[in-house]
């Protein structure tokens, strides 16, 4: 048997990467085990009903409820008021307090930011509600005043802008 | 069923499973071993992006309430309904509103269709901000997991802008207006509020056909593109950053409170 034959790059020992095991993975052995199940067929069940339930939901809204359709776009008559889709409704709420430029650009922005920045800003590495006071405060108060300026936008805004009771009229469409 | 028929079904069903065809789709077995529900969610690119086992407490429905999977379900069906009405649809402005009067009463399933792409998209926008809030009070925005909340927040704004964007489309008087309200907005921006009132509108004043095919090209592809590729993103990091977060974990105080009791427990056994 001939045995000298060039180390080409067919013959020569070549190595892949199977995996890279962190050091924790296998040398701390005293950490617990989680509590832990299959996904088959643990959660592919949960997320399967979830998909049917939601779609089942949507079938039979879309069947009683039409989505609105108002008459064709007109350019000359302008609807008072003309409101923005409900989850800007919040926004436009602001432009009754705030001039433009800050109720439609720079607020938003800076909240879009703000959001981003969250886990920048927020250094407390407790994930425990009473650890969190203040941050969980702060964060309730911005939702709570985004969830009444959507609805106020929404249900209580009329003709001009101008304050008006749901049971009076609503100006509203989704 | 007779014993004939339960012979007949397990062969038919045995024929059709060691069958060659069957076999180089799925490499393995039934998963009903734990070999088999490993190699299932290892060899299905469909499933791979979950892991093979989940912890059992950050599983329950009452930890995530399956909000970012129905999100994830809604954005599936929005791209299905959605591609079934770009077969009607032609985003120009003379026929842009008598395409959606005709998919409401001459196409096939068209009014149910369109209904379930108008509420999907709304139930999407609550899901996501839902999903969002409850993130942020289990605090799962926390290292390692910063970036991810990143990507969720520019997932939160393509959904925004993916359900902003449709609403012009029908081209009637809501959309109509509220898109213009909308592009009013951005010429309030400091210093470049023309130059973006442009780039959203394809005009100077108002809302017209330049601004029917941007919106159209947004809504269609660009955004979606954007989303799939962050959602991608999104919950490959879920992985790699550990899998859910899971329930948060004892407080400060109550930490101390068992290294406390763990002393008094260790002082008790020494005396």
């Amino acid at each position: 048997m001939a045995t000298t034959e060039p180390r080409t790059a067919a013959t020569q020992k070549r190595y892949r990467t199977l995996a890279v095991v962190k050091q924790e993975a296998i040398t701390r052995v005293e950490r617990q085990l989680e509590d832990s199940v299959f996904v088959w067929p643990h959660l592919l069940v949960r997320e399967f009903l979830s998909a049917v339930l939601m779609t089942v939901v949507l079938t039979i809204t879309s069947i009683v409820i039409d989505a609105p359709l108002e008459a064709h776009s007109n350019p000359n008559l302008t609807p008072n008021p003309a409101k923005a889709p409900w989850y800007f409704l919040g926004l436009q709420e602001q432009l009754h307090y705030f001039p433009p430029t800050v109720a439609g650009v720079l607020l938003p922005g800076f909240v879009l930011v703000a959001l981003a920045l969250l886990p920048y800003v927020d250094r407390n590495p407790s994930r425990a509600f009473e650890d969190r006071k203040l941050s969980i405060t702060l964060f309730t108060i911005f939702a709570i005043y985004f969830a009444v300026t959507v609805l106020a936008g929404s249900f209580f805004r009329g003709s001009g802008w101008v304050w008006v009771w749901p049971w009076q009229h609503i100006y509203f469409n989704l | 069923m007779s014993t004939m028929n339960r012979g007949l079904l397990d062969k038919a069903s045995a024929a059709i499973t060691q069958s060659q065809i069957w076999r180089s789709i799925f490499r393995h077995g039934y998963p009903d071993t734990p070999l088999n529900q490993s190699l299932v969610m290892m060899g299905n690119v469909f499933l791979h992006l979950h892991p093979v086992k989940v912890s059992r407490k950050a599983m329950k429905i009452t930890y995530t309430w399956c909000l970012g999977g129905m999100s994830f379900f809604l954005f599936l069906v929005l791209t299905i309904t959605g591609v079934f009405l770009m077969f009607y649809f032609v985003p120009e402005q003379r026929v842009a509103y008598t395409d959606i009067e005709q998919i409401k009463s001459a196409v096939a399933f068209g009014n149910l269709v369109r209904n379930m792409h108008r509420w999907a998209a709304h139930l999407m926008v609550v899901t996501v901000t839902l999903h969002m809030i409850r993130v942020f009070y289990h605090g799962a925005y926390k290292p390692p997991r910063e970036f991810n909340w990143v990507v969720g927040v520019v997932l939160f704004l393509t959904t925004l802008l993916l359900s902003f964007t449709g609403y012009l489309l029908p081209w009637d008087q809501i959309g109509y207006w509220a898109i213009t309200v909308g592009s009013n907005m951005a010429s309030y921006a400091p210093l470049l509020g023309v130059q973006a009132h442009n780039a959203l509108a394809g005009q100077s004043v108002g809302v017209g056909q330049p601004t029917l095919i941007r919106f159209y090209t947004l809504h269609v592809i660009a955004l979606p593109l954007v989303g799939a590729i962050l959602m991608a993103v999104h919950f490959w990091r879920i992985r790699k950053d550990g899998g859910e977060a899971g329930p948060p974990p004892p407080s400060r105080r109550e930490l101390e409170q068992a290294r406390a009791q763990q002393d008094v427990a260790a002082v008790g056994s020494l005396n």
